[in-house]
Protein backbone atom coordinates (compact mmCIF):
# COMPACT_ATOMS: atom_id res chain seq x y z
CA UNK A 1 0.00 0.00 0.00
CA UNK A 2 1.48 3.11 -0.83
CA UNK A 3 0.61 6.46 0.47
CA UNK A 4 0.91 8.96 -2.69
CA UNK A 5 -1.35 11.80 -1.20
CA UNK A 6 1.11 14.39 -1.35
CA UNK A 7 -1.50 17.13 -1.45
CA UNK A 8 -2.46 15.95 2.89
CA UNK A 9 0.96 13.98 3.55
CA UNK A 10 0.36 14.76 6.94
CA UNK A 11 -3.51 14.29 7.60
CA UNK A 12 -3.86 10.39 6.62
CA UNK A 13 -2.54 7.35 6.89
CA UNK A 14 0.22 8.28 9.47
CA UNK A 15 -1.50 7.38 12.51
CA UNK A 16 -2.48 4.00 11.09
CA UNK A 17 0.54 2.66 9.52
CA UNK A 18 1.49 0.70 11.83
CA UNK A 19 -1.49 -1.12 12.67
CA UNK A 20 -1.83 -1.96 9.03
CA UNK A 21 1.95 -3.55 8.82
CA UNK A 22 0.71 -5.52 11.80
CA UNK A 23 -2.10 -7.17 9.46
CA UNK A 24 0.97 -8.26 6.77
CA UNK A 25 0.78 -5.04 4.33
CA UNK A 26 3.60 -3.24 3.06
CA UNK A 27 2.98 0.59 3.89
CA UNK A 28 5.17 2.96 2.03
CA UNK A 29 4.78 5.98 3.67
CA UNK A 30 6.55 8.23 6.04
CA UNK A 31 6.64 7.91 9.84
CA UNK A 32 6.51 10.71 11.88
CA UNK A 33 10.17 10.71 13.00
CA UNK A 34 11.42 10.42 9.51
CA UNK A 35 9.45 13.46 8.88
CA UNK A 36 11.92 15.38 11.62
CA UNK A 37 12.96 18.87 9.72
CA UNK A 38 10.48 18.64 6.81
CA UNK A 39 8.67 20.76 8.20
CA UNK A 40 5.37 22.32 5.68
CA UNK A 41 7.09 21.23 2.81
CA UNK A 42 6.87 17.50 3.85
CA UNK A 43 5.48 16.62 0.66
CA UNK A 44 8.58 14.54 -0.44
CA UNK A 45 8.69 11.06 -2.19
CA UNK A 46 9.85 7.98 -0.53
CA UNK A 47 12.18 6.58 -3.25
CA UNK A 48 10.21 3.44 -2.49
CA UNK A 49 7.27 5.21 -3.93
CA UNK A 50 8.88 6.01 -7.37
CA UNK A 51 9.78 2.34 -7.92
CA UNK A 52 6.90 0.86 -5.83
CA UNK A 53 5.03 -0.28 -9.39
CA UNK A 54 8.15 -2.73 -10.14
CA UNK A 55 6.81 -4.91 -6.96
CA UNK A 56 5.87 -8.31 -8.45
CA UNK A 57 2.43 -8.37 -5.58
CA UNK A 58 -0.76 -6.25 -5.79
CA UNK A 59 -0.06 -2.81 -5.24
CA UNK A 60 -2.74 -0.06 -4.10
CA UNK A 61 -2.11 3.95 -4.63
CA UNK A 62 -4.16 6.41 -2.16
CA UNK A 63 -3.02 9.32 -4.64
CA UNK A 64 -4.92 12.97 -3.20
CA UNK A 65 -7.73 14.21 -4.66
CA UNK A 66 -8.30 16.46 -7.49
CA UNK A 67 -6.14 17.19 -10.64
CA UNK A 68 -2.87 18.39 -8.36
CA UNK A 69 -3.46 14.82 -6.51
CA UNK A 70 -3.57 12.92 -9.82
CA UNK A 71 -0.66 14.89 -11.29
CA UNK A 72 1.51 12.60 -8.47
CA UNK A 73 1.40 9.66 -10.81
CA UNK A 74 3.81 11.73 -13.04
CA UNK A 75 6.34 10.87 -10.31
CA UNK A 76 5.66 7.15 -10.20
CA UNK A 77 7.93 5.12 -12.90
CA UNK A 78 6.55 3.36 -15.14
CA UNK A 79 2.51 4.89 -13.87
CA UNK A 80 1.51 6.31 -17.52
CA UNK A 81 3.04 2.77 -19.41
CA UNK A 82 1.95 -0.01 -17.30
CA UNK A 83 -1.15 -1.86 -18.29
CA UNK A 84 -1.93 -3.50 -14.87
CA UNK A 85 -2.23 -0.11 -13.49
CA UNK A 86 -5.87 0.72 -13.49
CA UNK A 87 -7.13 4.11 -11.48
CA UNK A 88 -10.25 4.39 -9.92
CA UNK A 89 -11.97 7.45 -8.50
CA UNK A 90 -13.30 7.22 -4.94
CA UNK A 91 -17.31 8.81 -5.31
CA UNK A 92 -19.07 9.94 -2.12
CA UNK A 93 -22.28 11.64 -3.27
CA UNK A 94 -22.64 13.09 -0.04
CA UNK A 95 -20.24 15.37 -0.45
CA UNK A 96 -21.29 18.56 -1.91
CA UNK A 97 -18.51 19.27 -4.80
CA UNK A 98 -19.51 15.58 -6.61
CA UNK A 99 -23.01 15.12 -5.67
CA UNK A 100 -24.44 15.20 -8.92
CA UNK A 101 -24.13 13.34 -12.13
CA UNK A 102 -22.84 16.63 -13.87
CA UNK A 103 -20.28 17.69 -11.22
CA UNK A 104 -19.05 13.91 -11.15
CA UNK A 105 -18.61 13.79 -14.82
CA UNK A 106 -17.05 17.58 -14.78
CA UNK A 107 -14.55 16.76 -11.90
CA UNK A 108 -13.01 12.88 -13.02
CA UNK A 109 -13.10 14.26 -16.66
CA UNK A 110 -10.35 16.71 -15.13
CA UNK A 111 -8.47 13.79 -13.76
CA UNK A 112 -6.53 12.38 -16.86
CA UNK A 113 -6.66 8.79 -17.24
CA UNK A 114 -9.57 6.56 -15.07
CA UNK A 115 -10.24 3.39 -15.62
CA UNK A 116 -13.45 3.34 -13.28
CA UNK A 117 -15.31 4.49 -10.81
CA UNK A 118 -15.94 3.69 -6.99
CA UNK A 119 -19.31 4.62 -5.32
CA UNK A 120 -18.08 5.15 -1.69
CA UNK A 121 -21.22 7.54 -0.66
CA UNK A 122 -21.28 7.62 2.87
CA UNK A 123 -22.14 9.96 5.68
CA UNK A 124 -19.52 8.63 8.24
CA UNK A 125 -21.71 6.70 10.76
CA UNK A 126 -25.24 7.81 9.89
CA UNK A 127 -24.57 5.97 6.48
CA UNK A 128 -27.50 3.88 5.90
CA UNK A 129 -28.32 1.59 2.69
CA UNK A 130 -30.51 4.60 1.32
CA UNK A 131 -27.62 7.04 1.24
CA UNK A 132 -25.30 4.00 -0.45
CA UNK A 133 -28.17 3.09 -2.92
CA UNK A 134 -29.07 6.92 -3.90
CA UNK A 135 -25.46 7.23 -4.42
CA UNK A 136 -25.32 4.34 -6.35
CA UNK A 137 -27.60 5.64 -8.85
CA UNK A 138 -26.04 8.90 -9.43
CA UNK A 139 -22.55 7.53 -9.79
CA UNK A 140 -23.49 4.64 -12.01
CA UNK A 141 -25.47 7.37 -14.39
CA UNK A 142 -22.16 9.63 -14.17
CA UNK A 143 -20.16 6.51 -15.24
CA UNK A 144 -22.82 5.45 -18.11
CA UNK A 145 -21.73 9.18 -19.49
CA UNK A 146 -18.33 8.80 -18.91
CA UNK A 147 -18.21 5.54 -20.68
CA UNK A 148 -16.79 3.96 -17.58
CA UNK A 149 -17.42 0.83 -15.02
CA UNK A 150 -18.23 0.96 -12.00
CA UNK A 151 -16.01 -1.16 -10.50
CA UNK A 152 -18.00 -1.59 -6.77
CA UNK A 153 -19.46 -0.10 -4.30
CA UNK A 154 -18.06 -0.04 -0.73
CA UNK A 155 -20.55 -0.12 2.12
CA UNK A 156 -19.23 -0.33 5.92
CA UNK A 157 -19.33 -3.52 7.10
CA UNK A 158 -21.91 -3.06 9.74
CA UNK A 159 -24.61 -2.71 7.55
CA UNK A 160 -23.77 -6.03 5.89
CA UNK A 161 -26.84 -8.07 4.82
CA UNK A 162 -27.00 -11.49 4.02
CA UNK A 163 -26.56 -12.57 0.76
CA UNK A 164 -26.59 -9.12 -0.97
CA UNK A 165 -23.93 -8.61 -2.94
CA UNK A 166 -25.06 -5.73 -5.85
CA UNK A 167 -26.42 -2.84 -5.31
CA UNK A 168 -29.72 -1.77 -6.80
CA UNK A 169 -27.99 -0.96 -10.12
CA UNK A 170 -26.04 -4.62 -10.26
CA UNK A 171 -22.75 -3.18 -8.88
CA UNK A 172 -20.58 -5.42 -6.88
CA UNK A 173 -20.60 -4.21 -3.26
CA UNK A 174 -17.43 -4.54 -1.38
CA UNK A 175 -17.84 -4.37 2.83
CA UNK A 176 -15.12 -2.62 4.03
CA UNK A 177 -13.68 -2.07 7.51
CA UNK A 178 -12.91 1.63 8.86
CA UNK A 179 -9.93 2.32 10.76
CA UNK A 180 -10.00 5.99 10.15
CA UNK A 181 -12.18 6.72 12.72
CA UNK A 182 -9.32 5.51 15.21
CA UNK A 183 -6.91 8.51 14.05
CA UNK A 184 -7.80 12.25 15.40
CA UNK A 185 -9.12 13.29 12.48
CA UNK B 1 -25.11 31.42 -12.69
CA UNK B 2 -26.89 29.49 -10.45
CA UNK B 3 -29.37 30.66 -7.39
CA UNK B 4 -28.81 30.07 -4.02
CA UNK B 5 -25.56 27.76 -3.08
CA UNK B 6 -28.36 25.34 -0.55
CA UNK B 7 -31.59 25.48 -1.30
CA UNK B 8 -33.30 24.18 1.43
CA UNK B 9 -31.70 21.82 3.62
CA UNK B 10 -29.38 18.85 2.67
CA UNK B 11 -27.41 15.94 4.64
CA UNK B 12 -23.58 16.25 3.41
CA UNK B 13 -20.36 14.86 4.46
CA UNK B 14 -17.27 16.78 4.01
CA UNK B 15 -14.16 18.70 5.81
CA UNK B 16 -14.09 21.65 8.07
CA UNK B 17 -12.75 23.71 5.66
CA UNK B 18 -15.36 22.94 3.14
CA UNK B 19 -17.67 23.65 5.59
CA UNK B 20 -16.47 26.88 5.90
CA UNK B 21 -16.35 28.11 2.44
CA UNK B 22 -20.34 26.71 1.87
CA UNK B 23 -21.37 28.62 5.58
CA UNK B 24 -20.02 31.81 3.71
CA UNK B 25 -21.56 30.68 0.60
CA UNK B 26 -24.88 30.32 2.72
CA UNK B 27 -24.63 33.23 4.41
CA UNK B 28 -24.28 36.05 1.70
CA UNK B 29 -20.54 36.32 2.33
CA UNK B 30 -20.10 38.86 -0.76
CA UNK B 31 -15.98 38.41 -0.64
CA UNK B 32 -12.93 36.83 1.00
CA UNK B 33 -9.55 38.56 1.50
CA UNK B 34 -6.77 36.11 1.96
CA UNK B 35 -3.02 34.35 2.10
CA UNK B 36 -2.47 30.90 1.95
CA UNK B 37 -1.54 29.15 5.28
CA UNK B 38 -1.86 25.47 6.36
CA UNK B 39 -4.16 24.65 7.72
CA UNK B 40 -6.53 27.33 6.50
CA UNK B 41 -5.80 26.42 2.94
CA UNK B 42 -8.52 24.83 1.66
CA UNK B 43 -11.07 27.21 2.97
CA UNK B 44 -9.80 29.25 -0.04
CA UNK B 45 -9.73 26.87 -2.66
CA UNK B 46 -13.41 26.30 -1.78
CA UNK B 47 -13.94 29.71 -1.53
CA UNK B 48 -12.40 30.41 -5.26
CA UNK B 49 -13.57 27.15 -6.70
CA UNK B 50 -17.55 27.90 -5.66
CA UNK B 51 -17.70 31.91 -5.30
CA UNK B 52 -17.73 32.44 -9.29
CA UNK B 53 -20.23 29.96 -9.93
CA UNK B 54 -22.18 32.79 -7.65
CA UNK B 55 -20.87 35.62 -8.33
CA UNK B 56 -18.85 36.04 -5.47
CA UNK B 57 -15.19 37.47 -4.94
CA UNK B 58 -11.87 36.76 -3.73
CA UNK B 59 -8.32 38.37 -3.65
CA UNK B 60 -5.42 36.87 -3.05
CA UNK B 61 -3.04 39.68 -1.40
CA UNK B 62 0.94 39.63 -0.69
CA UNK B 63 0.76 38.60 2.82
CA UNK B 64 -1.73 38.17 6.14
CA UNK B 65 -1.52 41.96 7.17
CA UNK B 66 -2.82 42.88 3.78
CA UNK B 67 -5.07 40.39 3.77
CA UNK B 68 -6.51 41.76 7.36
CA UNK B 69 -6.81 45.14 5.98
CA UNK B 70 -8.00 44.87 2.78
CA UNK B 71 -11.10 42.39 4.79
CA UNK B 72 -11.30 46.39 6.46
CA UNK B 73 -11.37 47.36 3.06
CA UNK B 74 -14.35 45.65 1.97
CA UNK B 75 -16.13 46.16 5.37
CA UNK B 76 -15.60 49.55 4.85
CA UNK B 77 -16.97 49.82 1.10
CA UNK B 78 -20.30 47.96 2.79
CA UNK B 79 -19.89 44.52 1.62
CA UNK B 80 -19.84 41.32 3.89
CA UNK B 81 -16.18 40.10 4.13
CA UNK B 82 -14.25 37.43 5.51
CA UNK B 83 -10.55 36.46 5.91
CA UNK B 84 -9.57 33.05 7.25
CA UNK B 85 -6.18 32.29 8.52
CA UNK B 86 -3.77 30.61 11.10
CA UNK B 87 -0.88 30.23 13.46
CA UNK B 88 1.53 33.26 12.59
CA UNK B 89 -0.41 33.97 9.85
CA UNK B 90 -3.40 34.65 12.76
CA UNK B 91 -0.59 36.97 14.34
CA UNK B 92 0.38 38.76 11.43
CA UNK B 93 -3.22 39.44 11.32
CA UNK B 94 -3.76 41.29 14.77
CA UNK B 95 -3.05 44.97 13.43
CA UNK B 96 -5.92 44.75 11.03
CA UNK B 97 -8.00 43.38 13.71
CA UNK B 98 -6.81 46.05 16.23
CA UNK B 99 -7.90 48.38 14.14
CA UNK B 100 -10.95 46.91 13.34
CA UNK B 101 -11.75 46.68 17.43
CA UNK B 102 -11.19 50.29 17.37
CA UNK B 103 -13.29 51.52 14.76
CA UNK B 104 -15.76 48.90 15.41
CA UNK B 105 -15.52 47.64 11.63
CA UNK B 106 -17.07 44.35 11.66
CA UNK B 107 -14.95 41.97 9.72
CA UNK B 108 -15.51 37.88 10.13
CA UNK B 109 -11.87 36.20 10.70
CA UNK B 110 -12.35 32.00 10.66
CA UNK B 111 -9.07 30.83 12.92
CA UNK B 112 -7.99 27.44 11.95
CA UNK B 113 -5.67 26.85 14.96
CA UNK B 114 -2.25 25.18 14.41
CA UNK B 115 0.62 24.58 16.50
CA UNK B 116 2.97 27.32 17.84
CA UNK B 117 4.52 29.30 18.90
CA UNK B 118 6.48 30.27 15.78
CA UNK B 119 5.85 28.33 12.49
CA UNK B 120 5.46 25.18 14.89
CA UNK B 121 3.20 22.51 13.47
CA UNK B 122 0.78 22.75 10.61
CA UNK B 123 -1.75 20.11 12.28
CA UNK B 124 -3.14 21.25 15.36
CA UNK B 125 -3.42 23.38 18.81
CA UNK B 126 -5.34 25.70 20.88
CA UNK B 127 -2.32 27.94 21.00
CA UNK B 128 -4.17 30.85 19.40
CA UNK B 129 -6.76 31.23 22.49
CA UNK B 130 -4.91 34.26 23.89
CA UNK B 131 -3.98 36.01 20.51
CA UNK B 132 -7.39 35.79 19.01
CA UNK B 133 -9.45 36.88 22.13
CA UNK B 134 -6.85 39.45 23.04
CA UNK B 135 -3.81 39.92 20.68
CA UNK B 136 -3.03 43.27 19.41
CA UNK B 137 -2.68 46.68 21.51
CA UNK B 138 -6.34 47.05 23.09
CA UNK B 139 -8.41 45.29 25.06
CA UNK B 140 -10.03 42.33 23.28
CA UNK B 141 -13.36 44.17 22.15
CA UNK B 142 -13.84 41.21 19.66
CA UNK B 143 -16.60 37.99 19.66
CA UNK B 144 -14.91 34.65 19.54
CA UNK B 145 -16.80 31.41 18.43
CA UNK B 146 -14.54 28.29 19.08
CA UNK B 147 -16.39 25.38 17.53
CA UNK B 148 -16.31 21.88 18.44
CA UNK B 149 -18.37 20.08 15.28
CA UNK B 150 -18.71 20.60 11.52
CA UNK B 151 -22.15 21.18 12.35
CA UNK B 152 -20.94 24.33 14.88
CA UNK B 153 -18.41 25.34 12.14
CA UNK B 154 -21.33 26.07 9.52
CA UNK B 155 -23.79 27.40 12.24
CA UNK B 156 -21.65 29.63 13.61
CA UNK B 157 -20.12 30.55 10.86
CA UNK B 158 -23.26 32.18 9.42
CA UNK B 159 -23.93 33.53 12.84
CA UNK B 160 -20.88 35.14 12.85
CA UNK B 161 -21.43 37.58 9.66
CA UNK B 162 -24.94 38.88 11.93
CA UNK B 163 -23.56 39.07 15.24
CA UNK B 164 -20.55 41.20 13.72
CA UNK B 165 -22.77 43.52 11.95
CA UNK B 166 -25.44 44.14 14.50
CA UNK B 167 -22.91 44.98 17.31
CA UNK B 168 -20.33 45.76 15.09
CA UNK B 169 -17.29 44.07 17.04
CA UNK B 170 -14.17 41.99 15.20
CA UNK B 171 -15.88 38.55 15.27
CA UNK B 172 -13.91 35.40 14.87
CA UNK B 173 -14.52 31.65 14.70
CA UNK B 174 -11.96 29.69 16.29
CA UNK B 175 -11.49 26.62 15.28
CA UNK B 176 -8.24 24.18 14.69
CA UNK B 177 -6.71 22.10 11.88
CA UNK B 178 -7.85 18.87 13.34
CA UNK B 179 -11.84 20.30 12.68
CA UNK B 180 -10.02 21.71 9.44
CA UNK B 181 -9.28 18.48 7.49
CA UNK B 182 -11.63 15.85 9.87
CA UNK B 183 -14.52 14.90 8.00
CA UNK B 184 -17.89 14.39 9.38
CA UNK B 185 -21.54 14.82 8.30
CA UNK B 186 -23.49 18.04 8.84
CA UNK B 187 -26.54 19.52 7.78
CA UNK B 188 -26.06 22.53 5.26
CA UNK B 189 -29.57 24.94 5.02
CA UNK B 190 -29.84 27.83 3.66
CA UNK B 191 -30.61 30.69 6.28
CA UNK B 192 -33.83 31.88 4.74
CA UNK B 193 -35.12 28.43 5.16
CA UNK B 194 -35.16 28.40 9.13
CA UNK B 195 -36.05 32.03 9.15
CA UNK B 196 -32.53 33.50 9.78
CA UNK B 197 -32.28 36.57 8.67
CA UNK B 198 -28.95 38.11 7.87
CA UNK B 199 -27.85 41.48 9.26
CA UNK B 200 -27.82 44.05 6.34
CA UNK B 201 -24.55 45.42 5.79
CA UNK B 202 -23.90 48.80 5.06
CA UNK B 203 -20.83 51.06 3.56
CA UNK B 204 -18.82 53.25 6.02
CA UNK B 205 -17.45 55.27 3.15
CA UNK B 206 -18.83 56.58 -0.50
CA UNK B 207 -21.89 56.92 1.52
CA UNK B 208 -23.38 59.50 -0.67
CA UNK B 209 -25.11 62.78 -0.36
CA UNK B 210 -23.69 65.61 0.88
CA UNK B 211 -21.85 65.55 4.12
CA UNK B 212 -24.03 68.15 6.38
CA UNK B 213 -26.70 68.53 4.10
CA UNK B 214 -28.16 65.33 3.24
CA UNK B 215 -26.59 63.61 6.28
CA UNK B 216 -24.30 63.73 9.27
CA UNK B 217 -20.61 63.86 8.40
CA UNK B 218 -18.34 60.32 8.59
CA UNK B 219 -15.53 60.99 10.58
CA UNK B 220 -13.47 57.66 10.89
CA UNK B 221 -10.31 57.64 12.97
CA UNK B 222 -8.17 54.61 14.43
CA UNK B 223 -5.67 57.97 15.84
CA UNK B 224 -6.04 60.33 18.56
CA UNK B 225 -3.88 63.48 19.47
CA UNK B 226 -4.60 63.70 23.10
CA UNK B 227 -5.20 60.74 25.57
CA UNK B 228 -8.00 62.53 27.33
CA UNK B 229 -9.45 61.78 23.65
CA UNK B 230 -8.51 58.37 23.14
CA UNK B 231 -9.78 57.32 26.57
CA UNK B 232 -13.07 58.60 26.13
CA UNK B 233 -12.99 56.65 22.80
CA UNK B 234 -11.77 53.53 24.26
CA UNK B 235 -14.02 53.50 27.36
CA UNK B 236 -16.92 54.10 24.79
CA UNK B 237 -16.13 50.93 23.26
CA UNK B 238 -15.57 49.11 26.44
CA UNK B 239 -19.17 50.21 28.04
CA UNK B 240 -20.72 48.72 24.35
CA UNK B 241 -18.65 45.23 25.29
CA UNK B 242 -19.85 45.36 28.72
CA UNK B 243 -23.73 45.97 28.17
CA UNK B 244 -23.70 43.70 24.78
CA UNK B 245 -21.76 40.63 26.21
CA UNK B 246 -24.27 39.12 28.34
CA UNK B 247 -26.40 38.76 25.63
CA UNK B 248 -23.57 37.86 23.15
CA UNK B 249 -22.04 34.70 25.29
CA UNK B 250 -22.70 31.56 24.82
CA UNK B 251 -22.18 27.99 26.47
CA UNK B 252 -23.08 24.74 27.52
CA UNK B 253 -23.55 22.04 29.99
CA UNK B 254 -23.58 18.76 30.74
CA UNK B 255 -24.33 17.25 34.01
CA UNK B 256 -22.71 20.67 35.66
CA UNK B 257 -25.50 21.02 37.77
CA UNK B 258 -24.92 19.06 40.77
CA UNK B 259 -20.80 18.15 39.66
CA UNK B 260 -18.53 17.67 42.13
CA UNK B 261 -15.77 17.85 39.53
CA UNK B 262 -16.53 20.29 36.91
CA UNK B 263 -14.37 20.15 33.74
CA UNK B 264 -13.94 23.23 31.77
CA UNK B 265 -13.43 22.70 27.92
CA UNK B 266 -13.39 24.51 24.84
CA UNK B 267 -13.60 23.69 21.05
CA UNK B 268 -12.65 20.17 19.57
CA UNK B 269 -11.41 19.02 23.24
CA UNK B 270 -15.41 19.24 24.18
CA UNK B 271 -15.55 16.00 22.24
CA UNK B 272 -13.61 14.51 24.49
CA UNK B 273 -14.84 15.78 27.95
CA UNK B 274 -18.09 15.16 26.75
CA UNK B 275 -17.18 11.36 26.19
CA UNK B 276 -15.42 11.15 29.47
CA UNK B 277 -18.39 12.47 31.67
CA UNK B 278 -21.06 9.83 30.09
CA UNK B 279 -18.74 7.19 30.82
CA UNK B 280 -17.86 8.72 34.50
CA UNK B 281 -21.48 9.45 35.09
CA UNK B 282 -22.65 5.53 34.09
CA UNK B 283 -19.69 4.50 37.27
CA UNK B 284 -22.03 7.34 38.99
CA UNK B 285 -18.84 9.69 39.67
CA UNK B 286 -20.90 13.39 39.92
CA UNK B 287 -19.02 14.97 37.12
CA UNK B 288 -19.94 17.61 34.59
CA UNK B 289 -18.93 19.79 32.20
CA UNK B 290 -19.10 23.37 31.29
CA UNK B 291 -17.60 24.58 27.51
CA UNK B 292 -17.78 28.16 26.40
CA UNK B 293 -18.78 28.36 23.34
CA UNK B 294 -17.82 32.29 23.10
CA UNK B 295 -14.43 32.52 24.74
CA UNK B 296 -14.81 36.39 24.04
CA UNK B 297 -16.84 37.60 26.09
CA UNK B 298 -17.08 34.50 28.41
CA UNK B 299 -20.35 33.43 30.27
CA UNK B 300 -18.90 34.36 33.61
CA UNK B 301 -21.96 34.57 35.74
CA UNK B 302 -23.13 30.35 34.73
CA UNK B 303 -19.50 29.67 34.89
CA UNK B 304 -19.36 30.80 38.56
CA UNK B 305 -22.61 29.72 39.56
CA UNK B 306 -21.53 26.00 38.73
CA UNK B 307 -17.62 26.45 40.12
CA UNK B 308 -19.31 27.33 43.30
CA UNK B 309 -20.87 24.35 43.90
CA UNK B 310 -17.94 22.05 42.85
CA UNK B 311 -15.11 20.42 44.88
CA UNK B 312 -12.71 21.20 41.96
CA UNK B 313 -12.72 22.87 38.26
CA UNK B 314 -10.59 21.40 36.17
CA UNK B 315 -9.43 22.74 32.79
CA UNK B 316 -8.66 20.87 30.05
CA UNK B 317 -6.57 21.93 26.83
CA UNK B 318 -4.20 21.60 24.34
CA UNK B 319 -2.20 24.61 25.06
CA UNK B 320 -0.60 25.69 28.07
CA UNK B 321 -2.88 27.08 29.95
CA UNK B 322 -4.54 30.05 27.71
CA UNK B 323 -7.65 28.63 28.20
CA UNK B 324 -7.00 28.52 32.22
CA UNK B 325 -6.02 32.18 32.36
CA UNK B 326 -9.82 33.47 30.99
CA UNK B 327 -11.39 30.96 33.50
CA UNK B 328 -9.07 31.57 36.86
CA UNK B 329 -10.01 35.80 35.76
CA UNK B 330 -13.76 34.72 35.73
CA UNK B 331 -13.54 32.34 39.04
CA UNK B 332 -11.37 35.60 41.06
CA UNK B 333 -12.44 35.18 44.53
CA UNK B 334 -13.94 31.81 44.45
CA UNK B 335 -12.24 28.98 46.71
CA UNK B 336 -12.80 26.32 44.23
CA UNK B 337 -9.13 24.94 43.27
CA UNK B 338 -8.21 24.83 39.68
CA UNK B 339 -6.53 21.72 38.31
CA UNK B 340 -5.61 21.43 34.94
CA UNK B 341 -4.48 19.00 31.81
CA UNK B 342 -2.50 20.98 30.06
CA UNK B 343 -1.19 19.26 26.92
CA UNK B 344 0.43 22.01 24.13
CA UNK B 345 -0.22 21.22 20.24
CA UNK B 346 -1.72 17.93 21.22
CA UNK B 347 -5.01 16.23 20.65
CA UNK B 348 -6.88 15.10 24.22
CA UNK B 349 -8.61 11.80 24.39
CA UNK B 350 -11.49 10.86 26.03
CA UNK B 351 -9.36 7.72 27.96
CA UNK B 352 -7.12 10.59 29.36
CA UNK B 353 -10.03 12.64 31.03
CA UNK B 354 -11.39 9.98 32.66
CA UNK B 355 -8.23 8.98 33.73
CA UNK B 356 -7.78 12.36 35.17
CA UNK B 357 -10.47 12.94 36.69
CA UNK B 358 -10.30 9.42 38.26
CA UNK B 359 -7.51 10.46 39.78
CA UNK B 360 -9.20 13.53 41.59
CA UNK B 361 -11.87 11.28 43.09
Amino acid sequence: MVDLDLVEPFYTLRPLKRQLEETGIDVIAWETRETMGLGEAGSILKPEMKWSLKRETDVIMDIGYGVEGAKTLNLVEDALNNKDLKIFAVVNTSRPMTASVKDIVEYVSGLGKVDGLVNNTHLGDETDWEIVEEGAKIVTEAAKQLQIPVVYTAVDEKLRTAGKTTDSQGNPIKYLHRYMPRSFW
Amino acid sequence: MADKPIEGEKRVFMTGNEVVAWAALAAGAEIMYGYPITPQNEIMHYWTRLAPKYGRKFLQTEDEISAGFTTIGGVLAGRRAFTATSGPGNTLMQEPMSMAEMMRIPVVQVVTQRGGPSTATVIYSQQEVTMTCFGGNGEGARIVYSTSTHQELFDYTIKAFNTAWKYRFPTHILGDGYQSKMRESLTMYDPASRGIEMVPTEPYVAKGGVPGIDRDPNHLRNTYNTEDELYDVVMGIMSDWEKYAPEIAEYQEFDAEDAEVLIVAHGVVTRAVQAAVKELRAQGKKVGHFRPVTLRPLAEEQLRKRAENAKVVLVVESAYGQLCKIIANSLYGLTTPIKKVLKPGVGVTAEEVVEEVSKLL
